[in-house]
C-alpha cells in the first residue's frame, strides 16, 4: 500500500485554504482521478479469490472519469455546480458494486453542498457526512470491512477533529490519514480479506482518490496520463475500409446522424417544425428518425447526399455533433440498428423487454433467442455502466424491463439505471451469475400481464439454481480448508472453492459430482469456455453421464472468458 | 335387436394384440418411412427403431384413414350381424373420423335399419384408448349402443389428456400446435407442459425447467383434476420412455395412492408427430 503520510507544507494562497470552491474541487477530482488510474491494476490484484478477475480499480476508475469528462468543459468556481456536475456524471459512469458506491459517496456531498458556492472545513466535512449516509443507504445490506467501513471511519475521524483553525487542508490530512489506517483495519473486519492477505479493493480505491484529492492541495502535480492497455481497449473497433475501394460503387449510403443545436437567430426554437424536417429528409434517403428534445434536434437518415442534410439542417442550427458513415463498411450495420431502435416511442410500447449483461458469444445468442432484447456485453472483468444501461433501456420500446444481470457486482449499476431511467417500469432480477439469469428469463411468461408475478415466478425459478465454476488459479492459497497450488484448477462452487485440482477434468468433476449430489438438483447445464477444448469436453460429458445415468445433462457452447466451464444446477 | 361391436382407430394407442383381445376391430392410419407405407409398429420396425430413427434426424409422413377403408371395416360386422358404435380419433387432429362419418352415412343407405353410431371423441392416443376401455366396460353393464354412445359424449368432456414432450419441433412441424403455443420455442432446458382442449387441439399451457419438473407438474395435475383420485382408472402412453412412465407412475400412487392401469407405447402415427419422449397422462377430471 502507498504511502500514508502526507506532508503538510507550502504554496497555494494559505489564507485560500480556508474555503474550497469549485475550481480547486475540480482540479482536486482531477488528482483523484488520475492517482487511481496510476494504481488501478494494483487495486484490481486486491482479489480475495486467487482468480484473474479482479476488476475494482477499473470500475473505480472509470466511474471517477465518467465524472471528470463532465467537469471537463466547466470552468465555473461554485462548488456546487461543479460537484453537482462531477456527481451526476459518476452517477451515469457508475460500474461494479465499489464504484456505484462511490457514486452515492459523491451524490450524498453534493446533496450536502446543494447550498454552498463555497465550502469551509465544517460544511464540506457535514457534506462528507452526508455522503457516508447514502453510500450505506446504496447498499442493501451493508457489509464493514468494505469501502463503506472505510469512508465511515475516515470522515468520523476528520469530523472529530475539527476545530475553529481547520482548515480543508488539514480536513483532507486528517481523511486521507485515517483512510489509510481504517483500510489496512479491513481484514481484521472480514476474514476473507485475511484469509486473502488483502485489504479491501474498493477501500483501496478509495484511499487513492481522496489521496489524489489531498496531494493536489499540497501542490502535488498528480500524472493524468491514460493507461496504455485502457488506451488500447478504449479505442473504437476501425472498421475494414477494404469493404470499399477505388471502384466500388455507392449504393447504400450514408447513415447520417446529426444533433442539431436550434438557433434563436435562425428559427423560432420553440415552434420548430420537425415534420417538415422529416418529410425533407425522407425525399432525400430513408430510414428516417428525427425528434427535438431542449431545443435539439437529434437526426437519423440513410442518404446518398449527405451533404444535402448538413446543408438544409444549417439552416436553422448549429451541429452538435455530425457523424456520416459509410454504410457498405460493415460496422455501421450495428450502429444504425441502436439508432434507429432509438428513436422515441412512436410504435405500441410491447409488454415487456428485457436486457441481459453477459459476455461469450454462445451465451449471447441464447439470450437473444430465449427473447432478450439486448444484451449488454460484460460480466466479472468488464462491469457495465449504469450509463450502459440506460443507453439499452433506451433502445426499447416497452412498458416493463426486465434485466438480467451475471454478476453480483453489476446489481448495483443496474439498479441505479433501473432509478434513473422513467420511459419504463425497469425491473432488475437479482441473478449473480448468467446461468441463474438464463433461468430466469426462460421462465418469462411474455403473455402475462402481471409484472410483478412474472418477476416472482423467474426469482424462484432461479433459486434453485446453484451456480459452480471451474476457474485457473493464480497464486497459491489455503482457502476454506482447500490447498491451492498457482497453476491449479479450482472448482468454486456459488461464493466457495471447494476443490483444487493439478488436472483440470478432476477438478471439473469433482465440482460436478457435489453439484449433483445437493438435495434436490438433478438437471446440471455446463457452459463450456472459450478456453475448453473439444476433446475434453467430449471426455467430460460421457463421464458425467456414465456416473448420472439420471442427471438431466445439456452441455452448452458458452464461449466465455476467465472459466472454461460454468455449471448450473438446478 | 341385433348386438353392437365397438370399434375404433389406431388413433387409440392400444397395440392391436390387445385391441383382439377386447374384440375391438379398427382402422389403421399408416404412415410412410423411408417410402414404405406401415400400419403399426412391428418386427420390422419397432418402436425403438422408429424413434432412434426420429431421434437422428428422420421424418415420418402420416396419412388419415379414408372412408373405403372404414366402409370395409364396418361392412364386415355389419353382414356379421352386429351393429356398431365408433370412437374415433380427434377432429381436431385428423380427418380420419371425418372419414368414418362419411363411411357411416353410406352404410346406412344400405343397411337403413341397423344402427351405426360414431362419436369424435375429441381425444388421442391412450385417452381414446381409455374411453374405448370404459365403453367395454358399460357394454358388459348391459347399456345400449345409443346408451353407450351418449355415455362416451359425456365422458369425453371430463376425459384428461395433459403431456409433455422432449423437442416442440414436432408438434411444429406437423401442424400440430398453434405457432403461437410453440412460441417457447427451443429454450435450453424448457420442457412444456400440455394438454388437450375442448375442441380436441393441443394446448400448451405452462413452461418447466427440466423433463422431471416437468413430469412431476402433470402428476400434479392429476391431484388438482383428478375425479377419484384413489379409484379412477389412469393411462399412460410414452414413446420410448418407459423409465419415465414409470417414475410419474410411482408419484402417483405416492402422492395420491392411485394405480396406472395401463401403459402402453405412443405408436408411429402420434408419434411421428410428438416425438421421441412423448409422455402423456389420462384420466377422468372434473373437467378437461
Amino acid at each position: 500500500m502507498a504511502k500514508k503520510e502526507t506532508k503538510k507544507e507550502k504554496k497555494t494562497s494559505a489564507g485560500g485554504l480556508r474555503v474550497i470552491g469549485g475550481l480547486l474541487l475540480k482540479k482536486m477530482a482531477r488528482g483523484g482521478a488520475g492517482l487511481l488510474r496510476s494504481n488501478a491494476d494494483e487495486v484490481n490484484k486486491l482479489n480475495v479469490f486467487p482468480v484473474p478477475d479482479g476488476d475494482t480499480g477499473d470500475n473505480m476508475r472509470l466511474t471517477i472519469e465518467s465524472g471528470i469528462s463532465a467537469i471537463e468543459n466547466l470552468d465555473s468556481d461554485d462548488l456546487a455546480e461543479v460537484m453537482k456536475t462531477l456527481s451526476h456524471g459518476m452517477l451515469l459512469g457508475a460500474r461494479g458494486n465499489s464504484g456505484v458506491i462511490l457514486s452515492q459517496f459523491f451524490a450524498g456531498i453534493y446533496k450536502g453542498l446543494k447550498t454552498s458556492h463555497t465550502a469551509d472545513p465544517e460544511t464540506f466535512a457535514h457534506a462528507l457526512e452526508r455522503g457516508v449516509e447514502q453510500a450505506y443507504a446504496s447498499v442493501m445490506t451493508p457489509t464493514e470491512g468494505t469501502i463503506l467501513t472505510v469512508a465511515r471511519e475516515a470522515v468520523e475521524f476528520a469530523v472529530s477533529r475539527l476545530t475553529s483553525e481547520s482548515t480543508i487542508r488539514s480536513l483532507f490530512a486528517d481523511l486521507v490519514g485515517e483512510m489509510h489506517a481504517s483500510l489496512e483495519r479491513t481484514p481484521e473486519i472480514l476474514t476473507v480479506l485475511k484469509d486473502a492477505g488483502v485489504v479491501d479493493s474498493g477501500g483501496a480505491g478509495l484511499f487513492y482518490i481522496m489521496d489524489g484529492f489531498n496531494r493536489v492541495l499540497n501542490g502535488e502535480e498528480i500524472p493524468q496520463k491514460e493507461t496504455s492497455r485502457e488506451a488500447v481497449a478504449s479505442t473504437v473497433s476501425v472498421p475494414d475500409f477494404s469493404a470499399f475501394d477505388a471502384d466500388s460503387e455507392m449504393t447504400y449510403g450514408y447513415c447520417t446522424e446529426l444533433l442539431v443545436r436550434l438557433q434563436n437567430s435562425k428559427t423560432d426554437v420553440k415552434s420548430f417544425d420537425v415534420e417538415a424536417l422529416k418529410a425533407y429528409l425522407s425525399e432525400i434517403g430513408d430510414s428516417v428518425v428525427a425528434f427535438v428534445t431542449d431545443g435539439i434536434v437529434k437526426l437519423h437518415v440513410h442518404t446518398l447526399i449527405p451533404e444535402k442534410v448538413l446543408k438544409h439542417c444549417h439552416k436553422f442550427g448549429e451541429f452538435l455533433t455530425v457523424k456520416i458513415e459509410n454504410m457498405s463498411l460493415q460496422h455501421t450495420e450495428t450502429q444504425r440498428e441502436e439508432m434507429t431502435a432509438g428513436q422515441p416511442a412512436v410504435e405500441e410500447k410491447k409488454r415487456y423487454g428485457a436486457v441481459a449483461v453477459c459476455n461469450g458469444a454462445g451465451i449471447e445468442g441464447m439470450f437473444l433467442e430465449a427473447g432478450a432484447d439486448r444484451v449488454i456485453h460484460g460480466g466479472q472483468t468488464h462491469n457495465p455502466s449504469a450509463g450502459e444501461f440506460l443507453e439499452a433501456f433506451g433502445e426499447i420500446s416497452a412498458e416493463t424491463i426486465f434485466v438480467f444481470p451475471n454478476n453480483g457486482n453489476i446489481l448495483m449499476a443496474a439498479q441505479q439505471a433501473a432509478e434513473l431511467y422513467e420511459n419504463a417500469r425497469v425491473l432488475v432480477i437479482p441473478s449473480k451469475n448468467f446461468g441463474a439469469g438464463y433461468v430466469a428469463l426462460s421462465m418469462l411468461d411474455w403473455s402475462c400481464e402481471d409484472a410483478d408475478a412474472n418477476l416472482a415466478a423467474m426469482e424462484n425459478a432461479m433459486k434453485g439454481a446453484i451456480a459452480g465454476f471451474v476457474s485457473p488459479s493464480i497464486r497459491d492459497a489455503e482457502l476454506n480448508g482447500v490447498h491451492i497450488e498457482n497453476g491449479d484448477t479450482i472448482g468454486i462452487l456459488e461464493k466457495e472453492i471447494v476443490i483444487s485440482e493439478k488436472e483440470r477434468s478432476v477438478a471439473f468433476l469433482g465440482l460436478a459430482e457435489r453439484m449433483l449430489a445437493l438435495p434436490e438438483k438433478f438437471m446440471l447445464t455446463v457452459y463450456c469456455g472459450a478456453d475448453a477444448d473439444a476433446a475434453e469436453r467430449e471426455s467430460l460429458e460421457a463421464s458425467l453421464r456414465e456416473r448420472h445415468p439420471n442427471a438431466e445433462l445439456y452441455f452448452v457452447d458458452g464461449g466465455q472468458e476467465i472459466y472454461p466451464y460454468i455449471l448450473i444446477a438446478e | 335387436m341385433n348386438p353392437y361391436v365397438i370399434c375404433t382407430d389406431s388413433g387409440c394407442d392400444l397395440a392391436p394384440a390387445l385391441l383382439e383381445e377386447w374384440g375391438v376391430p379398427f382402422c389403421s392410419l399408416t404412415f410412410r418411412f423411408d417410402g414404405e407405407d406401415r400400419e403399426y409398429f412391428n418386427n420390422d420396425m419397432d418402436g425403438k427403431t422408429f424413434y432412434d430413427r426420429m431421434r437422428k434426424g428422420g421424418i415420418a409422413k402420416t396419412a388419415a384413414v379414408n372412408s373405403q377403408a372404414f366402409i370395409q371395416c364396418f361392412e364386415k360386422q355389419l353382414k356379421e350381424g352386429k351393429d356398431l358404435l365408433y370412437l374415433g380419433f380427434s377432429s381436431g387432429l385428423s380427418t380420419t373420423f371425418n372419414s368414418a362419418r362419411l363411411a357411416a352415412e353410406v352404410l346406412r343407405e344400405s343397411y337403413p335399419n341397423r344402427r351405426i353410431l360414431v362419436v369424435d371423441t375429441l381425444a388421442a392416443s391412450a385417452g381414446q384408448g381409455l374411453l374405448v376401455y370404459l365403453a367395454l366396460q358399460k357394454q358388459k353393464e348391459g347399456a345400449s349402443a345409443e346408451e353407450n354412445a351418449a355415455y362416451v359424449e359425456e365422458m369425453k368432456w371430463r376425459l384428461c389428456h395433459w403431456f409433455t414432450v422432449d423437442d416442440l419441433v414436432y408438434l411444429k412441424r406437423g401442424g400440430r400446435i398453434s405457432s403461437a403455443s410453440a412460441m417457447i420455442g427451443n429454450m435450453l432446458a424448457i420442457k412444456p407442459v400440455l394438454h388437450m382442449d375442448n375442441e380436441g387441439h393441443l394446448v400448451n399451457v405452462s413452461k418447466v425447467r427440466g423433463r422431471r419438473n416437468a413430469l412431476s407438474a402433470i402428476a400434479d395435475q392429476y391431484g388438482k383434476l383428478a375425479l377419484e383420485p384413489r379409484n379412477g382408472t389412469v393411462f399412460i402412453s410414452h414413446a420410448d420412455c418407459l423409465e419415465e412412465a414409470e417414475l410419474v407412475g410411482s408419484m402417483l400412487r405416492e402422492r395420491y395412492g392411485a394405480e396406472v392401469m395401463l401403459y402402453t407405447g405412443v405408436g408411429p402415427v402420434i408419434g411421428a408427430h410428438s416425438g421421441p419422449g412423448t409422455f402423456a397422462l389420462f384420466f377422468l377430471g372434473k373437467e378437461r
